[in-house]
């Protein structure tokens, strides 16, 4: 179980955010456009939108990478941040974010049948 | 630009929206997932990153490549668009590492080692059974062969 609040933001910071309340295991997901995003697969935990306090949102940029699906990152330092289907109310963070330690576990693997050809990906 | 230049293409790749395009001609390093705190802030996540010489890498679209200098020795190339990584470059040295998640399949490379893994995050898993360094690799090895074909 990860701390009552949990503090993360970009490796410039310049986008600082603070999460109220428990976060659930994180996914890792290998589908191509995490991995092309991140350049790494996207491990990301969730929590609602309103419990999220965000400081130096000027500096973050959104991308609608699908219909319906936005991710957000610094414009200063590149660092991947958010993802979010736009309207669920609910707010992705990535893992990477989150001041260390996180607490957390990642609880899943998914999207591993867009896996990437340069590793084995985990057989779960 | 020589004729056979396309066919001696390595690999190509791109960002999520497509407005930086990039070609590598010439060996691609072996690819090394790096867990330091700096790489897990600024990728989300511990990237993986293969490596060429600079001099081999041919980059369309390049006004869209914003860098961010994350120390005095190397700097992180990615797009102002999406905001997708591409690059972590140690400057000055004529070599760059490109964000393996970038290329397009097949990649035809592998995952060979994980370093900085005294740094690795308490949510971070490795199980591959790959070799794991403390810290960085050493000169010559983090270094992509400047002739050879791929190789282990």
């Amino acid at each position: 179980m990860s701390a009552r609040k949990t503090s993360g933001g970009c490796l410039c910071g310049a986008v600082r955010y603070e999460i109220e309340g428990p976060l659930p295991p994180p996914s890792a997901c290998h589908c191509g456009q995490c991995r092309r995003h991140h350049g790494a697969l996207g491990i990301y935990t969730l929590a609602p939108a309103e419990r999220y306090k965000i400081k130096g949102d000027r500096n973050l940029a959104w991308f609608e990478s699908s219909p319906g699906i936005r991710r957000g990152f610094c414009r200063a330092c590149g660092s991947k941040l958010f993802w979010e289907r736009i309207g669920s109310g609910q707010l992705d963070v990535a893992m990477g974010s989150i001041d260390p330690p996180s607490g957390l576990k990642i609880g899943r693997h998914i999207h591993l049948d867009d896996a990437g050809d340069y590793y084995d990906p985990p057989s779960r | 630009m020589a004729q056979d230049d396309k066919d001696s293409v390595r690999a190509r790749g791109h960002c999520l929206c497509g407005a930086i395009e990039i070609e590598i001609r010439g060996p691609l390093r072996d690819v090394v997932v790096c867990h330091c705190g700096q790489c897990r802030r600024q990728h989300g996540a511990p990237p993986s990153y293969t490596a060429a010489l600079w001099s081999n890498v041919t980059i369309h679209g390049e006004k869209n490549l914003k860098w961010y200098q994350s120390s005095p020795e190397a700097r992180r190339g990615f797009c102002r668009l999406c905001g997708s990584s591409l690059f972590w470059e140690p400057i000055g040295q004529g070599r760059v590492s490109i964000a393996a998640g970038c290329l397009v399949k097949p990649t035809g490379l592998r995952t060979v080692r994980h370093i900085f893994v005294a740094e690795k995050a308490d949510f971070d898993e490795i199980t591959d059974g790959l070799e794991q360094l403390p810290h960085s690799m050493s000169v010559a090895a983090a270094s992509p062969p400047p002739t050879t074909t791929v190789d282990a």
